[in-house]
């Protein structure tokens, strides 16, 4: 398995981990509790984008130290840019298609903190749908 | 346009030039080991910059490394 790809995997194991719990959590709340600032479900979202930081930073410095072992970090070549590029136009209409679904239409039916999650759920999906495709894309030309 | 496949024989290639590792080759042109065993696997078809440097590690033409198999046309 190449570093790239690992990496791949080790983003979406951390966005299951904590932005999974997460919206489990927002979902549930977000239709009782429509106070805005809501100070609760902000907490939640600081606390699951730092665990995110500290395990995508551990992982990915364990994953590199560990590439240096086995022979080095090799740049990218035209695979893994023919990869990435394929991976980030996927991810892109999710997020445009994300955002006109939350910019566009939901001020009609939703408000405060509804949106808001929503906004953060388009931006999560379309992160699951790079890395996603860039596992997806490894795994069928390797 | 019509149908067909690239074939390649650089594992072929590789063991005439010494049992040449995929990690040298990919080295010696600036691809990953990975993008190497997938090209000589055939599911990636490379850049023609890369094919002609494959080519060039080896000494030969870029048609004794890659060839193209056109289906559904009479010989």
């Amino acid at each position: 398995m190449s570093y790239r790809e690992k990496l791949a995997w080790l983003s979406l194991t951390a966005m299951a981990l904590t932005f999974g719990p997460y919206f489990a959590i927002a979902g549930r709340a977000s239709a009782m509790d429509k106070a805005m600032p809501n100070l609760h479900l902000l907490w939640l979202f600081a606390i699951a984008a730092g665990v995110q930081v500290v395990v995508q930073g551990l992982g990915r410095l364990w994953l590199r130290h560990k590439e240096r072992l086995e022979g080095g970090l090799q740049p990218a070549d035209e695979r893994d840019l023919a990869i990435e590029y394929r991976s980030v136009r996927a991810a892109y209409g999710v997020l445009i298609a994300g955002m006109i679904l939350v910019g566009c239409v939901m001020p009609f039916n939703s408000s405060g903190w509804r949106i808001v999650n929503a906004a953060l759920a388009m931006i999560v999906a379309a992160e699951v749908v790079h890395y996603a495709t860039v596992v997806f894309s490894y795994r069928r030309y390797a | 346009m019509s149908p067909g496949t690239i074939s390649n024989r650089i594992r072929a290639l590789r063991f005439e030039n010494g049992e040449m590792s995929q990690t040298e080759l990919g080295r010696r042109i600036g691809l990953t080991r990975q993008t190497l065993a997938a090209i000589e696997a055939g599911k990636y078809s490379p850049s023609l910059e890369a094919a002609f440097r494959i080519a060039e590690v080896f000494k030969v033409d870029l048609q004794q490394v890659f060839q193209w198999n056109s289906e559904g046309v009479s010989q």
